[in-house]
């Protein structure tokens, strides 16, 4: 940077390029030179080391809790049935979830049938005609999707999928219940957008996901045309859903931002939003308004809405009067191949499956993957086998919480519950501040564990946990009695039992037993039988007891 | 891990659940929970945050209605501009919009100050950089690990060693201006506050959770939180709730998380400080032309409503006292919006913002800052309105003043020159201390340890 541009910039715009510079020069070096101390990222303040962070359980625990949505009975002696060592079994598991398509479903895809949820199969056009047109009820879609993201949640036997599909609509997360476009397409976007491309190439999922009516409806783009332009996309897609804010270099003059060794710009500044707005002009929804050939609810781009003028995007120039689609294709290009784009997913991912603060070197690993296979139909999921299969992702525990809809199906699946997801049960769990595509703003819920330690969050699991356990929810049943088995009549052996079946390890630190024990056995010789009546009533109260503690939070 | 505790876990909770259960039913004092003699008890004045998500449009909530100013606004939103004949008066220069008619009584009696051109001095146009930005309360600096509110209430000299309940997020998430807080609460409705236990065995359940939750751990230490927030709201709060002065809160969870205030105010569990949001200010589309539409009726209207109500409220609440007294309520947003409207009826993000300040000792029925104009050259990058007053200029006043916290390089680190904008009464401290004693920690134990 020259002396002038610096002069010009201000300090704070200069302290924001320098800031960037930092990151790009190591992004550049191959092999990460910082050695991996902590597990907390440069520039993160330090917490006081805590003495009581809970040990490292076995891996099974691990990737049931940070790769599924928790074990259901019998899940971690498959998972340690898979090879004679760790690293043979995580291997073999994320062999078995990265393709997810050979995994047999049927026991989900039963439920799922037998749901009913009407939607899920009808295409684009279909949902269009029928529930934003019609009167079927424009939310109905979105209603049946949560039906449908609970349900597989809690039995689908593709877990990691399920993973992954909660961070992609977290990533470009819409709030689907506004009366509109998006709730009545809202399949659509859960079927043929995020699920369709979430293990593929990351350029293409941009692609479907900028061209999907409920994202050109939720961020404005289908208004958005030459004779006025409407930024509220173009900022998003550059802050949330590429480069993210660590690459936002404020207002300052475009010619001013330093480029890297491609020629590109390290980093955005507002006058990139403005040019992408005017980029995207055009790109909107038959919706039988204003132009457009027909109204069934499909991206089209309506080429006298364009400003076909000449643009400067992120350093490059662009000519005037481009073929269709070339401007807004072009933004897309560049985002989905700026350094800053990988180093931004790979940490959003780190952060979801290993630790809030991941590891630096992970981040780097990872982005390396996202950048050396962007030309990859399995781009995404390569970068995911690579976190996965990381040193630092086996090492990484009791860093996160679970989040509301984590700790939700958690419960369902450690119970064994006969399962569907009743008003009552929404109302409940809606309650714990994560209400699925019920974030309004469109950056998606957050990920730390600062956002989900707090009362609510808290309580409102406990509550649930409460609820599950003496069936007072709508459409779920559990039978607790039935599924101990017999022989069992000691509070010792009661509680042994559940902690085991529940937790899959023992309460760390072990004296939490002695809480347990104290509850169940209320006074009475531990090491004596319990008559049969005070273990059916004290029973429910005890596992909700268990699924309350610390233990079961952990991710 | 700090534990001043000297009696046995047991005992603790024992006399705990005894000390809550004596004051079941009769209305809780903090004078059984605090010292009543430390300083500040007596006036023990009570912040509340609104912060309104989105951006909200501050040249339409405040728009200028005469002068060289009223034509290049005009001139800006042909179609959104409120017309000057339907504002409310506030000064020759500047009308409200009427859609928050139930402020301007507020306004009339002096109960509640405008502040125009205010904001962050950082060049951002990004919701969440602004907003994290302004409730850490350091602009341009995102690492910081504690928000402003946080710093207020470890640095604050007058609080007593011991409160129930400092902080309250009405709403299901802690905001960001209490990160790094142990003792704030979040709280959508205080009648769902519950674990929804057996009868029997609800009781024996939350003591065991205290002790598989003891531990030097920031989830154990949540949890502590959690239950102890549910014995305090348990006892104290209730379930049921009437507003006082035949008050109706408007619909909605905003209303909701407003009464859920007042009720836990009342209560007197020493809250100092609540934060509530209210999101759906980002109007890039159809926000309504003129004085109508969208942002008139479903944001407006139940703001002004919202605002009222809790005045109301906690005006002369059941002839005891008058709440009002001790109250500041901060209404504040990331940013204005742009001067010039979009094709779609709406606005983009902009830079200047206006930020509403009300309660007992505000000196209101003013319009406070620099208007910086609004020609093109006045304005910031070209496009929005300017902020020519820092918006933390607005919050040290009201800390400093009111909350009688000196430390305002604390609580705004790198905050620096201030001098009152003269929004509120109350004396000010003058040059403050270069360093506050140690950090104020609430413990879980020893809050709970003047249950006792």
């Amino acid at each position: 940077m020259t002396v002038q541009k610096r002069r010009r910039m201000g300090r704070r715009a200069a302290l924001r390029v320098d800031r960037l510079l930092a990151a790009t020069a190591r992004a550049g070096v191959a092999v990460p030179a910082a050695p991996a101390t902590g597990l907390r990222a440069p520039g993160q303040p330090d917490l006081p080391a805590a003495t009581g962070d809970p040990a490292l359980p076995s891996l099974g625990v691990i990737v049931y809790n940070r790769l599924a949505f928790g074990a259901r009975p019998g899940d971690l002696a498959a998972f340690n049935a898979l090879g004679g060592t760790d690293d043979a079994r995580l291997g073999a598991w994320i062999n078995q979830q990265t393709n997810p398509g050979a995994i047999d479903d049927s026991e989900c895809d039963a439920r799922l049938a037998a749901a009913g949820l009407a939607t899920l199969g009808k295409p684009l056009p279909q949902l269009w005609v029928e529930y934003y047109r019609g009167s079927a009820g424009r939310t109905v879609p979105v209603g049946d999707v949560r039906q449908a993201t609970f349900i597989r949640a809690i039995y689908s036997r593709r877990q990691l999928n399920e993973v992954l599909a909660d961070f992609w609509h977290n990533h470009f997360s819409i709030y689907g219940w506004d009366y509109s476009y998006a709730s009545a397409t809202w399949v659509h976007f859960d079927r043929d957008v995020i699920r369709a491309y979430m293990w593929g190439n990351f350029r293409q999922f941009l692609q479907a996901v900028t061209v999907s009516p409920a994202m050109l409806y939720y961020l404005d783009n289908y208004i958005n045309q030459v004779a006025g332009y409407n930024e509220n996309w173009a900022r998003e897609l550059f802050e949330l859903h590429t480069l993210g804010s660590a690459n936002y270099l404020g207002v300052m003059n475009p010619l001013d931002v330093p480029k890297d060794q491609n020629g590109l710009a390290i980093g955005y500044c507002d006058n990139d939003v403005y040019e992408a707005a005017r980029s995207f002009t055009g790109w909107r929804v038959n919706n039988g308004s204003s132009g457009a050939p027909g109204d069934d609810g499909t991206f089209f781009y309506h080429a006298a809405w364009h400003d076909k003028a000449n643009k400067l995007i992120l350093g490059r120039y662009q000519p005037a009067n481009q073929a269709d689609m070339a401007d807004g294709n072009l933004v897309l290009d560049l985002l989905a191949s700026h350094p800053g784009t990988a180093r931004y997913i790979a940490s959003k991912l780190c952060r979801r499956l290993v630790a809030d603060d991941p590891p630096q070197t992970l981040v780097d690993a990872a982005a390396a993957v996202f950048t050396a296979a962007q030309g990859a139909g399995d781009q995404l999921a390569q970068v995911v086998r690579t976190i996965c299969l990381s040193a630092e992702f086996k090492a990484a525990w009791g860093q996160k919480v679970k989040r509301p809809f984590e700790a939700a199906a958690g419960l369902v699946r450690a119970l064994n519950a006969d399962f569907y997801p009743s008003d009552d049960f929404h109302w409940t769990f809606s309650a714990a501040g994560q209400s699925l595509f019920g974030h309004r703003s469109p950056d998606g819920y957050p990920d730390r564990r600062s956002d989900w330690a707090n009362t609510t969050s808290l309580l409102q699991r406990w509550r649930l946990a409460n609820r599950l356990v003496r069936n007072e929810l709508d459409d779920v049943t559990v039978d607790l009695l039935a599924q101990m088995p017999g022989g069992l009549t000691t509070t010792h052996q009661i509680v042994d039992y559940w902690i085991s079946r529940l937790l899959g390890r023992p309460m760390d630190p072990p004296s939490n037993r002695a809480p347990l024990v104290d509850f169940m056995a209320q006074g009475r010789n531990p090491d004596f039988a319990l008559p049969a009546e005070q273990i059916a009533e004290r029973l429910p109260h005890l596992v909700a007891l268990i699924l309350m503690a610390p233990d079961f939070q952990w991710r | 891990m700090r534990r001043d505790v000297t009696f046995t876990r047991r005992q603790f909770l024992q006399g705990c659940s005894a000390a809550i259960a004596a004051m079941a039913g009769a209305r809780l004092t903090h004078v059984a929970f605090a010292d009543p003699n430390a300083p500040g008890s007596a006036t023990h004045e009570i912040l509340v945050v609104v912060f309104l998500r989105g951006g909200w449009d501050a040249l339409n909530v405040v728009p200028p209605t005469d002068g060289p100013d009223r034509g290049y606004y005009e001139a800006a939103r042909a179609e959104l501009m409120v017309p000057a004949n339907q504002t409310l008066f506030l000064t020759p220069q500047f009308g409200l919009h009427p859609a928050l008619s139930p402020l301007y009584a507020l306004y009339q009696a002096g109960h509640l100050a405008i502040v125009h051109a205010v904001g962050l001095t950082e060049d951002t146009r990004s919701h969440f950089d602004a907003m994290q930005y302004m409730e850490l309360g350091t602009p341009g600096v995102k690492t910081t690990a504690t928000g402003w509110i946080t710093r207020h209430l470890q640095s604050a000299p007058n609080l007593p060693s011991a409160i129930l309940l400092p902080a309250l997020s009405a709403g299901s998430s802690q905001a960001t201006a209490l990160l790094g807080s142990p003792e704030a609460a979040a709280m959508s409705d205080p009648s769902s506050f519950s674990i929804s236990g057996h009868w029997q065995w609800g009781d024996p359940q939350r003591a065991a959770l205290r002790e598989l939750y003891t531990g030097d751990n920031w989830l154990y230490e949540a949890a502590t939180r959690t239950l102890n927030t549910l014995d305090v709201v348990e006892a104290a709060a209730g379930s049921s709730y009437t507003p006082a002065n035949g008050v109706v809160y408007p619909a909605g969870s905003f209303g909701d998380n407003l009464m859920a205030i007042a009720q836990l105010i009342k209560a007197d569990l020493g809250l100092r400080v609540a934060t509530i949001d209210l999101g759906g200010w980002d109007t890039h589309e159809n926000q309504g032309d003129g004085a109508d539409g969208y942002l008139s009726t479903n944001q407006l209207a139940p703001l002004g409503q919202g605002l009222a109500a809790l005045y109301t409220d906690l005006s002369n609440a059941a002839c005891l006292e008058d709440y009002t007294r001790k109250l500041t309520v901060v209404v504040m947003s990331e940013f204005g919006r742009r001067l010039r409207e979009n094709a779609n009826h709406g606005t983009d993000h902009g830079h200047g913002n206006t930020m509403f300040v009300l309660g007992g000792n505000v000196n209101g029925g003013q319009i406070f800052g620099t208007w910086p104009g609004l020609a093109n050259h006045q304005l910031y990058d070209q496009a929005d309105l300017a902020v020519t007053t820092d918006y933390r200029r607005v919050l040290a006043e009201i800390v400093n003043k009111r909350l009688a916290n000196p430390y305002l390089n604390t609580v705004f680190p790198g905050y620096t020159g201030h001098s009152d904008l003269g929004l509120v009464r109350g004396a000010s401290s003058g040059v403050p201390p270069a360093q506050p004693g140690p950090f104020r920690i609430f413990l879980p134990a020893v809050t709970h340890n003047d249950c006792l």
